[in-house]
């Protein structure tokens, strides 16, 4: 054997090759995130930490428009954040590149950074204490396995009903699997965890643009999303929402679909995100100076909502990106504040604790047994709203909204739906509409791919609408 | 250019805290362009055989079109923290490819952070194979408006000084002496917050059709923030700068405007003492003649026409995120429907200088053109893509237009496949040279507003304002504040009612983000636009309910 094969591939520079492992690799592993990590130690060039986060990721994607596919893809990514803390003081840099050359060279600068920071050699750091991290239900093989065929097959099955019907279908699905890592010796030991997630949602419209209907869903586990029932049901809303009449703005009673209902109370459920800011204000949780409303009646005593990171529909990372526990808390409990988020910072400063309560944003919010068949029923007169659309909020005391609804508003006159009304522009508040609750319906998994969340139906009264819109 | 005291202090300064580093520093930059290992700059001759790897397996793997797109985009803000060297610094940098391409009408796309030969041919076969899964269903046809499409070179955004080549103590010294020259000119009664930001994007691209070309995109920008703290109770006592928005040029850009931003302060102040001076009170709610300041008008071209003028929307392929657009009909609208009154002309041009969207190619290997959106009040075209001018031919065709695509496929990075995105947008001046003041003049009984974000339906039919700040003006004098005053409007009507332009000495440019898409993606660019008069809108309170 004398002298190798020339490669049919053209040369490249040894940075450009040396960059990956196996070339089919979805997402980095813990082994290979904890190697990662050990390399970016090795770089680092005197005392101090090396603290790491990695999210490392794959997504198989397929978009329509107008009845057909318009872009199948697949993509990957490693995100990195390369900390170096000396003294106190700490730089980071991001980058995606986990070749040896570019982590050295990320080391190099989170150290040149950490040199601007401002350092105290006199900082003494609590340890953390012997966390418990849950492992909650966030990871699925079919998912992860998931053949791009699949992906196009339910796209064309979603697509089918609405093309035969003469309308048509617009969405998007798209399943993900991923490897989030922190490393950080303040942590107390490396933490790491696969989860996937899933999407899927369309909406259907009608060729002349006077209807439009939505639906979608969103979970960890594509077996738990039903293509064919979303498609349905996204197509019955098209075609019952055709030729909308124009009312009046006015006060109503409203049937808030679960989807409707998250897009006011996903506000609320920010707003748990600090004690401390609820203290501070402007916020709704801020009571005066230096209090907040932990404790008083803010709502409806049949508002709960709670996060727990193992309940099988609500799963999210255990862990935050500081390496912080994420357990179960109750936020409101019928009707009275009774956490508010606040970090570990936060609890070794002011509670002398060391153990924080963090808010992952995926929340459950208890319900009742109503329908929205039963709340059509109950109605004398009010508006069944399938969601919301283009939400600003304009104060953020009183959490204040605007936006308007979309995709579906019907009228319901003596307990019946009477019909398609044009789209209206609302002035309200996510609070007062938790305290104006006539009815709650069993609570249903949305489409909320950043944060799970389980919502019920809701019928509230003297919601504000503000103002017509002409957009359908 | 002779050396200032300015120029000295930084070069010393950074000589004495190098000096003053501890082992453990790394002088060089990594991250930092100058020092970066074997820099992979986007000029280098063999990134071209490395695109070439991906077009190349994507046609034997029976593409019709493919291109490849590398993108390796750098970012870096830096905060001081205090008057001296020590601040909050963020550095970040990522590389990715992704590879397009086309079966059967159909679209494949695969993308990942990996440059090398093997990576390439994977996402070769990769998109080729997504197309040809979802093209084994009914037939779509793509019809791709024509371009040179061989076309070679690189191009990149003119600048005298790089800003990643910039020391940070230089930066840092910058800033940190702005901050000490308010100090001992306004003493503990002024508080000033300064940061600095740099992005540059390299990008690579290829296409079967021959192409390759190379860019190198910068852009750089300070946000600048003063409290006047000898506010009255109850009173906002911040004030914000616009004097260098986020545009495409050099450090020089910063570098050689410290006078006016010394100068920032004392108008800054006198603003927020001018707006303490009025009283406040309760809106009037009713219709009023209105004037907007020139950032009022750049929002309100960004989220009406800039928004509703993208091809894509208009045809509904954002109905299930974003939303449509009230222009949806090509073959009825165009060039005959008058969305403004007969003074709006709105252009859309990558070839801005320092325009945020500002490019020599598009992210389809396209060269665009400077076109008119609306000419005299008249909707005339739209932001357009390759496949999306084909959607145009009836349209084009009726009026006798050659079919091409205006340059707009633009993505955040080669993560994602190009979308339109707006180009530049510009709202004409008018052919006065009237100024702000000039159009308050005219207004005997009105409101003027600065400071306006809007917030606009899912087809931007009709709009409301999130936030700005309302003046009663009577005789041409602001004479009150509003309280919680805000704008109501239908996009046509308002467009319609637009009574008069600032004049060209009046316009200015600010940066503009679109996000759209899914996945969602963003891109930038610069809007630019005059302050303008409209009569009768509605002025409502936004807090009040039904």
């Amino acid at each position: 054997m004398s002298g190798r094969t020339r490669s049919p591939q053209p040369a490249v520079p040894r940075w450009l090759s040396a960059l990956f492992g196996a070339p089919d690799k979805k997402f980095l592993s813990q082994a290979d995130c904890e190697a990662l990590v050990a390399q970016a130690e090795r770089f680092a060039q005197g005392a101090g930490e090396t603290p790491c986060k990695v999210t490392s990721w794959w997504s198989g994607e397929v978009r329509w428009a107008r009845n057909r596919v318009s872009l199948a893809s697949d993509r990957r990514n490693d995100e990195l954040r390369i900390g170096r803390r000396i003294q106190g003081a700490e730089g980071g840099v991001r980058t995606n590149q986990i070749d040896a050359v570019s982590l050295e060279g990320a080391v190099r600068a989170a150290e040149r950074l950490a040199y601007y920071g401002r350092t105290n050699p006199d900082e003494h750091r609590e340890p953390p204490p012997r966390f418990e991290y849950l492992t909650p239900a966030i990871w699925s093989d079919q998912t992860f396995a998931q053949p791009a065929g699949e992906r196009a097959r339910a796209a064309q099955a979603i697509i089918a009903p609405a093309e035969q019907a003469g309308m048509v279908s617009f969405g998007y699905l798209a399943v993900q699997a991923a490897g989030h890592a922190v490393i950080d010796p303040a942590v107390g030991r490396p933490l790491y965890a696969p989860y996937t997630a899933a999407q899927c949602s369309m909406t259907v419209r009608d060729p002349e643009g006077t209807g439009s209907g939505w639906a979608g869903t969103s979970s960890y586990d594509w077996t738990r999303i039903d293509p064919a029932a979303l498609a349905r049901r996204a197509l019955e809303k098209c075609l019952a929402s055709r030729h909308p009449v124009t009312i009046e703005p006015g006060r109503y009673t409203v049937i808030l679909e679960p989807q409707a209902v998250h897009g006011l109370v996903r506000r609320v459920v920010d707003a748990f995100y600090g004690r401390y800011d609820a203290e501070r204000g402007p916020n709704p949780f801020h009571l005066r100076p230096l209090y907040s409303k932990l404790g008083l009646q803010v709502a409806d005593t049949r508002v709960t909502i709670v996060q727990d990171p193992l309940d099988p529909d609500l799963g999210v990372l255990p862990f935050t990106d500081d390496g912080q526990p994420v357990r179960p808390a109750t936020w409101i409990d019928h009707g009275m504040v009774t956490h508010l988020a606040y970090w570990r910072d936060y609890a070794l400063e002011w509670l002398h604790d060391n153990d924080p309560i963090v808010d992952r944003w995926g929340y459950r919010m208890a319900g009742g047994s109503a329908t929205v068949e039963d709340m059509i029923r109950s109605t004398q007169r009010g508006l069944l709203v399938t969601r919301f659309s283009n939400l600003d909020t304009l104060d953020p005391e009183s959490l204040l909204m605007t936006g308007v609804t979309r995709d579906g508003l019907w009228l319901i006159e003596h307990g019946t739906i009477s019909k398609a009304v044009k789209n209206l522009r609302f002035t309200e508040s996510p609070l007062f509409v938790l305290n104006s609750i006539d009815l709650l319906g069993p609570p249903e998994r949305v489409f909320s791919p950043d944060a799970p969340a389980i919502v019920p139906p809701v019928k509230a009264h003297d919601f504000s609408f503000t103002s017509t819109i002409d957009a359908i | 250019m002779a050396q200032t005291r300015r120029a000295f202090l930084v070069t010393s300064t950074a000589a004495a805290a190098a000096a003053a580093a501890p082992p453990w520093l790394w002088r060089s930059g990594v991250l930092e362009r100058g020092g970066r290992r074997e820099a992979p700059r986007i000029t280098q001759s063999d990134l071209r055989a490395l695109a070439a790897r991906a077009v190349d397996v994507a046609r034997s793997a029976g593409a019709a079109y493919a291109d490849v797109r590398l993108t390796h985009t750098y970012g870096r803000s830096i905060t001081p923290e205090g008057t001296h060297q020590a601040g909050l610094i963020s550095d970040s940098e990522e590389m990715t490819v992704g590879v397009r391409a086309l079966v059967n009408g159909y679209w494949g796309f695969a993308a990942s952070p990996a440059w090398t030969a093997d990576e390439m041919a994977r996402l070769g076969h990769e998109a080729v194979d997504l197309a040809k899964v979802n093209a084994a269903g009914k037939p779509r046809v793509v019809d791709l408006a024509p371009a040179p499409g061989n076309e070679t070179g690189h191009w990149e955004t003119p600048l005298r000084i790089d800003p990643f080549s910039v020391p940070v103590d230089e930066v840092l010294d910058f800033l940190g002496a702005f901050r000490v020259y308010g100090g001992e000119n306004y003493g503990g009664d002024l508080g000033i917050q300064i940061g600095c930001q740099f992005t540059r994007q390299e990008k690579a691209f290829a296409s079967t059709a021959g192409a390759f070309v190379t860019q190198a995109l910068t852009a750089i920008g300070v946000g600048f923030q003063i409290a006047w703290l000898k506010a009255p109770p109850g009173e906002d006592p911040k004030a914000v700068s616009d004097l260098l928005p986020l545009a495409g040029h050099g450090w020089e850009y910063v570098r050689d405007n410290e006078a006016g931003l010394r100068a920032e302060i004392p108008r800054l102040i006198a603003e927020l003492e001018a707006d303490w001076r009025l009283p406040s009170k309760p809106v009037d709610v009713g219709r009023y003649d209105m004037v907007l300041d020139a950032a009022g008008m750049a929002e309100l071209v960004d989220a009406t026409l800039g928004t509703a003028t993208e091809l894509d929307r208009a045809l509904g392929y954002e109905a299930n995120a974003g939303g449509t657009s009230y222009l949806d009909d090509p073959l009825a609208m165009l060039a005959t429907l008058q969305v403004a009154s007969p003074v709006v002309t709105l252009t859309g041009s990558r070839s801005t200088p320092g325009g945020l969207a500002t490019v020599q190619w598009d992210d389809e290997g396209v060269r665009p053109d400077d076109f008119a959106l609306v000419k005299d009040g008249v909707f005339t075209d739209y932001q357009t893509t390759r496949e999306a001018a084909g959607w145009l031919r009836e349209a084009y065709a009726k009026r006798g237009v050659a079919q091409r695509s205006h340059g707009c496929a633009n993505a955040q990075s080669a993560l994602f496949a190009p979308l339109i995105f707006p180009p530049n947008l510009q709202l004409e001046p008018g052919k006065q040279e009237l100024a702000l003041e000039d159009l308050l003049a005219g207004l005997d009984r009105g409101v003027y507003v600065r400071g306006l974000g809007l917030g606009l339906d899912f087809q931007q039919r009709s709009g409301w304002s999130r936030e700005g700040l309302f003046y009663e003006v009577k005789g041409g004098k602001r004479v009150a504040r509003l309280q919680h005053a805000g704008l109501l409007f239908r996009t046509a009507e308002l467009w319609k009612a637009l009574t008069a332009l600032g004049g060209p000495a009046s316009l200015r440019w600010t940066p503009a983000q679109r996000a759209k898409g899914e996945p969602a993606q963003w891109a930038a660019y610069s809007v630019g636009a005059v302050p303008a008069r409209f009569k009768q809108q509605t002025v409502i309170d936004t807090w009040r309910k039904a």
